[in-house]
């Protein structure tokens, strides 16, 4: 089976297609299967890397590890594991906060860089109820599910939106429309992705260490020089992340998918695929 | 083929706590019988064809179809899928 056995961590991981790498990172609570569709749609032209993050999918569940930078260290150790000496990163969410470490850990090694719609705790510390312009129907289900907790008033909703959606989903709760707003999938197979991100929640020190904000932004603005693709949903929570690294990054190219929420690369796969192929493709990178 | 790929399926889902009424066979369903999410999919193809096949094999037009995970697919289909597969390599 395709793992990969790194200092503390086991990782699973698969390759498709050929040509210069390209490396998917999903975000919290997800897996690799979440860029597995996209990924097929771009295998003709790029040998792509998908792999669990630590804590999720087949990877293993260390106790510990879980800021933006290790998970960071994760990708550049697989990297080192397959051989890839550089490659494009494309992450969505939390997986983008991960390839944006390991672009400023490893410049040299990040050819371009694709984030979808990626909070960055550095410049966007906290994530309130009402950084996004309406609140969804799943949102207002979801959170009436945890009714003990003021969701107005709490620093950081994000994560807390996926712990209510896993534990309405092992309650035998189906939420109409929930695929807008969480990556467990339909099913009993839901119920086994539900549990997984709650047992990484109880048994390891993820909740407290997500937050960290990771690189400072004076190396944010030094060390990242290559393409980078900034597209964020404009009904997103995360949306001041991608307009304060806009600001932060010359050459960045920022697109906002109009009403979309965080999970638009499912939705709107044929917009993630040309912004991909767009940043790829740029002809100077040729050379 | 299809004894195979029951025995690897098995293995696959023995730490699983499954319900099921009877052993998995050809009409078993990965979905609604196995309680498999997409990830549980795309691991089981790279299990097929790193110790059933040692090789790879266009697996996606079984997979997927129109950009979309299929519904469901049954043991059958897949075992099916792989003889065709070989046959006309």
């Amino acid at each position: 089976m395709a793992y990969a056995d790194l200092p503390g961590v086991r990782l699973a991981y698969q390759q498709l297609g050929e040509g210069p790498d390209l490396i998917f990172v999903h975000g919290l609570g997800a897996n690799r299967a979440y860029w597995f569709p996209i990924a097929l749609q771009l295998q003709a032209r790029y040998r792509i890397t998908l792999f669990d993050l630590r804590g999720h999918g087949y990877s293993s569940r260390p106790a510990s590890g879980y800021r933006p930078q290790d998970f960071a260290l994760d990708l550049l150790g697989l990297m080192d594991h397959l051989g890839i000496a550089e490659a494009a990163l494309a992450g969505h969410s939390y997986g983008g906060a991960a390839a944006l470490e390991a672009a400023v850990m490893a410049p040299a090694r990040v050819r371009e860089l694709a984030l979808f719609d990626a909070r960055i705790a550095r410049l966007q510390p906290l994530m309130r109820l009402h950084d996004a312009p309406r609140i969804s129907a799943v949102e207002h289900r979801l959170a009436a599910g945890l009714p003990a907790l003021d969701w107005a008033r709490l620093p950081q909703v994000g994560y807390l939106f996926l712990e209510a959606a896993a534990r309405q989903c092992l309650a035998g709760v189906s939420l109409a429309g929930q695929a807008e707003a969480v990556p467990f999938g339909e099913g009993r197979g839901a119920q086994r992705a539900a549990r997984a991100w709650l047992d990484l929640l109880e048994q390891t020190r993820a909740r407290e260490q997500m937050d960290d904000p990771g690189a400072s932004v004076e190396q944010l603005r030094s060390r990242l020089t290559q393409p980078v693709l900034l597209m964020y949903g404009g009904a997103s929570r995360c949306r001041p992340s991608g307009l304060a690294l806009q600001a932060l990054l010359p050459q960045a190219r920022y697109e906002e998918i109009a009403e979309a929420g965080h999970f638009f690369p499912t939705r709107q796969p044929e917009r993630v695929l040309a912004g991909l192929r767009a940043l790829l493709d740029t002809p100077a990178l040729a050379a | 083929m299809l004894d195979d790929l029951i025995a690897l399926l098995t293995d696959f889902t023995q730490d699983w706590d499954l319900d099921l009424a009877g052993p998995i066979g050809a009409d078993t369903r990965l979905l609604a019988d196995l309680g498999f999410e997409s990830i549980d999919i795309i691991q089981l193809v790279v299990a097929i064809q790193e110790e059933l096949l040692k090789r790879k094999l266009p697996f996606d037009r079984l997979l997927m179809k129109d950009g979309r995970y299929v519904d469901d697919l049954r043991v059958g289909e897949i075992a099916d899928y792989i003889e065709r597969s070989l046959a006309a390599a």
